[in-house]
């Protein structure tokens, strides 16, 4: 019970970084209706500009929020002028820019700082607490919290203030919103600023259990985007909750069904995917998309 | 109208039959030639921008031209290849072997058609880049047939002694000629009834099932089409690399796939083969340039053509003719028009 206890524990906590991934590539997709391959990239970056600092004597703490403050700027300025030009073009064309974009920002982190591995401070004590007979790192934990105050905030963002009711005008329908009075393209810069900073919060709750290197959040990429396609590209909740599912059964599945082990374990969230998609096109908590002929 | 007049005119010289037959007698003439002239680098570089080209072809058959994304090229192409070294380890005959390659990886897409078809957009993306995913850890616990992490090779492709060729010259010469047969059957697959149908699926399933074209079923059949040519890639790899292993079908060579595919033209003919070439020569260029940033030269360069020519390397000449065409015709209500005839020889040129 102790060790299934723990599992679940850490597989939540690696499933809140995937949601936090996953958060920043829906409020891509919702404002710009693309997938933004390079957003774990851009999250490496961020990493990578909190661990500069940090190395410049920075405490830890600010040096994140400067990291956060950078991605924010970097996320608008490359809506701006790099994604803007293709918003209204193949959708194809558009993905493949994000994946020079996550070829160009790769290449940069592994020029400037090399493919060593860096070792980056952790935000929370490296201590264990015992909970009925489960050894949980108060890492896991915090992580866990971490995201949760974040999405929360997220929400409150969205619901609650007049630029979130911009921001969901102009992903609904941006003619409308420009009619209305609403700066579409400030907005669109504000909803990649954004994603760009769910990144980098998940960027440095990464950091310190991976080791820093340009290729870090790879991986992440691949469950986050299995975490949106899961829950469903309309449903902010749902992808949360799919990203800690995918967590949560990875680490169970490793360790109970043995033909799937450690290697075969990123199977999980695909075979996952496989099963629902069948049953449910559009994902878990996803809205069924009508197309008007 | 004078619009389209003034296009034919202007492009005359391309389009005239003995023009385009001479054209392709020439082309014919250098690729019969040009394995015996050419240093054994040069030729083992074109053989493997045949063996990617057709890969990207593959590609382009399920997404340049019927609209389904699909990441999953470079699995088929990674199944073809083991499929060949099995054969050949087995000592069947090659051309046994070959339509192993074929079979194998097209009955696999077939079975991940059936249920991915069902899909739309991103869905199927999804589900599609699961295959390169969980293929590298599947490839290496398969070992037995896989050969494990080790990887596995074959060497089949020798020259035989009566050719009197060198071992690059003789492989060259078999990509030639199964990659120019591929591209000709796909070319005309794409331009007949098929191709239109894949069209019409693309641009709007729901005028295509008024049509009485399933949408279902034709994306179930281009992708298992680009997944049989993706097979004939990975013959075709094992013939020129004679070795593979987990990492040939890893993810991120088939996310480059991808963007070779856009890069060099989506829905194309000519673009698959730019884009077989800027899939083994950008490496190689930004290695000369500085090994130490090639990640960020390739993302860069990319990038940079992709702002330039969103479509692709194969639309270089229509931008570089409509420049010309807007400085000698100042009218600018005409300009549709020429547009559109200008796509049109564009389009017949890529035969």
């Amino acid at each position: 019970m102790g060790t299934f206890i723990q599992l679940v524990i850490d597989g939540l906590s690696t499933g809140s970084i995937y949601a936090a991934l996953a958060l920043a590539i829906v409020l891509v997709n919702q404002a710009t209706g693309l997938i933004n391959f390079a957003q774990g990239g851009m999250a490496v970056l961020s990493a990578y500009i909190a661990w500069a600092l940090n190395g410049f004597g920075v405490p830890i703490l600010p040096a994140i929020l400067a990291a956060i403050v950078a991605s924010f700027l970097l996320g608008a300025i490359i809506e701006r002028y790099l994604i803007r030009r293709f918003e209204q073009g193949d959708p194809d064309t558009a993905v493949v820019v994000t994946i020079g974009l996550l070829t160009l920002i790769t290449g940069f982190c592994a020029w400037v700082w090399t493919y060593n591995n860096r070792l980056f401070p952790s935000l929370f004590p490296l201590e264990t607490i015992k909970v009925a007979g489960a050894v949980i790192s108060v890492r896991s934990l915090g992580t866990i919290i971490v995201i949760v105050v974040t999405m929360l905030l997220l929400q409150a963002l969205f619901l609650g203030t007049k630029l979130g009711l911009a921001l969901r005008a102009v992903a609904i329908n941006p003619a409308s919103a420009a009619f209305s009075g609403i700066n579409v393209g400030r907005s669109l810069m504000t909803g990649w600023g954004l994603a760009a900073v769910l990144g980098a919060v998940a960027g440095v709750l990464v950091a310190p259990q991976l080791t820093l290197t340009p290729g870090m959040m790879d991986s992440a990429l691949v469950y986050a985007l299995a975490a949106c396609i899961l829950g469903g590209l309309s449903s902010p909740i749902g992808v949360v909750v799919a990203a800690w599912l995918i967590g949560v059964l990875e680490n169970l599945a490793a360790v109970y069904i043995p033909f799937i082990g450690h290697d075969l374990k990123i199977a999980v969230p695909f075979i996952l995917i496989f099963v629902v998609l069948i049953v449910r096109p559009q994902g878990l908590f996803g809205r069924k998309a009508v197309v008007r002929v | 109208m004078p619009s389209t007049a003034e296009s034919t005119s202007r492009t005359p010289v391309l389009a005239r039959p003995w023009v385009r037959w001479a054209g392709i007698g020439l082309v014919i003439v250098l690729l019969v030639v040009g394995p015996l002239l050419l240093p054994e680098f040069a030729n083992q570089t074109i053989a493997r921008i045949g063996v990617f080209a057709v890969a990207v072809l593959g590609l382009n058959v399920v997404m340049g031209y019927t609209g389904q994304v699909s990441l999953g090229q470079i699995f088929f192409v990674g199944v073809g290849a083991y499929a060949t070294a099995w054969g050949v380890d087995n000592d069947w005959n090659v051309v046994l072997v070959f339509a192993l390659a074929c079979v194998v990886p097209a009955v696999i897409g077939l079975l991940v058609a059936l249920a991915a078809a069902r899909l739309g957009g991103l869905a199927i993306a999804m589900v599609t880049i699961a295959l390169p995913i969980v293929g590298v850890p599947l490839a290496k616990r398969l070992s037995d047939l896989t050969g494990g992490s080790q990887g596995t090779s074959a060497r089949f492709t020798d020259a035989p002694e009566w050719t009197g060729l060198y071992d690059d010259q003789w492989q060259l010469y078999i990509v030639i000629l199964i990659a120019g047969i591929t591209f000709l059957l796909t070319r005309n697959l794409v331009r007949g009834k098929y191709g239109r149908a894949f069209a019409i699926v693309k641009g709007n399933e729901a005028v295509a099932g008024s049509m009485g074209i399933s949408p279902y079923r034709y994306k179930v059949l281009a992708f298992t089409i680009a997944s049989l040519i993706g097979g004939v890639s990975g013959f075709l790899y094992m013939v020129v690399i004679q070795y593979t292993s987990p990492e040939t079908l890893h993810f991120g060579h088939s996310i480059e796939l991808l963007a070779s595919m856009v890069i060099g033209g989506a829905g194309s003919i000519l673009g698959s083969l730019l884009g077989g070439a800027w899939y083994v020569l950008l490496p190689q260029i930004t290695n000369l340039i500085d090994p130490n940033i090639t990640a960020m030269l390739q993302g860069a360069i990319l990038l940079i053509v992709l702002f330039i020519l969103p479509g692709g390397l194969v639309s270089l000449p229509r931008l570089w003719r409509r420049r010309r065409g807007s400085l000698s015709t100042p009218v600018p209500d005409q300009t549709t028009p020429t547009h559109d005839a200008v796509i049109i020889h564009t389009e017949r040129q890529d035969q």
